[in-house]
C-alpha cells in the first residue's frame, strides 16, 4: 500500500539536507586518519556554537564537494571564470601573442 | 530489525565515515551570506534569483547612506549556510578569486549584517587590509582568501575571543572578510565590529592588534617582523571605516 514505510536505504534528497546539526562534539568519533577539533577552542561551547581549526577544516575539502541546491546559477549573477592567460597576454613581452586581438 | 534501525538511527555519521549518507554535519558558530560584485553584476535584475527576495539596505536618508542603498542594488547575494559541510560544498563550486574578473569583489558576512559600513554593525568598525600586487600573487591568493575564510567561519580570527573564558559574553569582533580583484592587485579585509577611536582605548586595541598579528601570520602566513609594503604591495594594516572616509592625513593607522 501506499502507506508502507519507504526502505532506509532508498535515495534521501541529499544528505546536506537531512543531516542534524551536532550538538555535542565530545559525542562524535572520527574515522582513524581523521583529527577532531581542536578542543581548548571548544570548552564549554554549547548550542552547536563550536569553533574550528584550519587543520580540522581543510579535511573536509576533497569530501564535500556536491554543489548546494540553493546556488544559484552562477551566470545569472555575473559570476564567471576568467580566463586569465588573457591577462598575462595583454601584458606583452613573453607569452604567445593572441591572434584575434580580442583584447 | 526495528532495534536495528533505531541503533543506526542513533550512530552519529559524519561525512568521513559516510560521504553519501551520513546523518549529522558540522554547525558554525554563526551564519554566514557570501555576497558578490563585479562589473558584469551591475544594472542586472534577475527577478527569480534569491537576491531579488533580499530586503533592501534598511539605511536611514542621508545622502552617504542614500548612495550606498544604490551600491547594494549591484552587490548579489550568492548564498547563505551554517555548517562546514555546505561551506565545502560551496567553495568547491565557485570561482576562486585567481579567476575573477577585473574590479570584483567577494564579501563574506555574517548572516544579517550587510557588508557595508552603513550596517550598525560596522558603522563603528574598521578593517584590517592588505594589497598584495597582482602578477607576484596569482598563485597565492587564491589560498589566502580561503585562509582567510577559514579563520573567519571557524571563528579563530579573533584571539581573545577564540581564548575566552567560558564566563566572557563578548561577541567576536570579526563582522566579515572581503577580497577584491583590481587590475594591478588584490586586497584582503577583515572587517571588525569595533575600532579604537583614541589611543586611550588600549585594551580594545590590543585586541585589534591581536585580529591583526593572527591574520599576518597565522592565516597569510608571513613572519611577523615581514616588511610587505613596496610598489602596489601595503603593510597589513588597520584603519577605522570614520578614518577611512578623511583619507589621507588626519587617518591614524595602525600597521602589524
Amino acid at each position: 500500500s501506499s502507506t508502507k514505510q519507504t526502505p532506509i536505504s532508498a535515495p534521501l534528497p541529499s544528505a546536506l539536507a537531512t543531516a542534524r546539526i551536532i550538538e555535542d562534539l565530545g559525542r562524535v568519533s572520527y574515522p582513524e586518519g581523521i583529527m577532531s577539533p581542536k578542543p581548548e577552542l571548544n570548552v564549554n561551547a554549547k548550542n552547536g556554537k563550536f569553533r574550528y581549526d584550519r587543520e580540522f577544516l581543510l579535511q573536509f575539502m576533497s569530501i564535500c564537494k556536491e554543489k548546494p541546491d540553493h546556488l544559484p546559477p552562477l551566470d545569472a549573477i555575473g559570476l564567471e571564470p576568467v580566463d586569465q592567460s588573457q591577462f598575462t597576454m595583454s601584458r606583452g613581452g613573453s607569452g604567445r601573442r593572441q591572434a584575434s586581438g580580442a583584447m | 530489525q526495528e532495534v536495528d534501525m533505531l541503533q543506526q538511527a542513533e550512530t552519529l555519521k559524519t561525512v568521513f565515515s559516510d560521504p553519501q549518507n551520513f546523518n549529522v554535519k558540522h554547525p558554525l558558530y554563526s551564519p554566514w551570506t557570501l555576497w558578490f560584485d563585479s562589473p558584469a553584476t551591475k544594472g542586472r535584475n534577475l527577478p527569480q534569483t534569491p537576491i531579488s527576495s533580499f530586503p533592501q539596505t534598511p539605511v536611514p536618508q542621508t545622502p552617504g547612506n542614500v548612495a550606498a542603498g544604490g551600491w547594494m542594488d549591484d552587490i548579489k547575494r550568492v548564498i547563505s549556510f551554517d555548517s562546514v559541510e555546505e561551506f565545502w560544498g560551496l567553495y568547491n563550486n565557485i570561482v576562486p578569486p585567481s579567476q575573477l574578473p577585473q574590479k570584483a569583489n567577494y564579501y563574506l558576512f555574517k548572516e544579517g549584517i550587510i557588508p557595508a559600513w552603513e550596517d550598525e554593525a560596522n558603522k563603528n568598525g574598521g578593517k584590517w587590509s592588505i594589497q598584495l600586487p597582482k602578477d607576484k600573487n596569482r598563485n597565492n591568493v587564491d589560498k589566502m582568501w580561503l585562509y582567510t575564510m577559514l579563520a573567519a567561519i571557524g571563528e579563530t580570527f579573533d584571539p581573545a575571543f577564540a581564548n575566552a573564558e567560558p564566563t566572557d559574553t563578548r561577541e567576536s569582533l570579526v563582522t566579515g572578510v572581503i577580497v577584491s580583484t583590481r587590475p594591478q592587485f588584490y586586497r584582503i579585509s577583515i572587517w571588525t565590529r569595533q575600532a579604537p577611536q583614541s589611543d586611550e582605548d588600549v585594551k580594545l586595541r590590543d585586541r585589534i592588534e591581536g585580529i591583526g598579528k593572527h591574520f599576518k601570520t597565522s592565516v597569510l602566513q608571513y613572519s611577523e617582523s615581514q616588511k610587505l609594503g613596496g610598489p602596489l604591495a601595503t603593510e597589513v594594516e588597520f584603519l577605522s571605516h570614520k578614518d577611512s572616509e578623511k583619507k589621507g592625513k588626519a587617518a591614524r593607522k595602525i600597521v602589524v
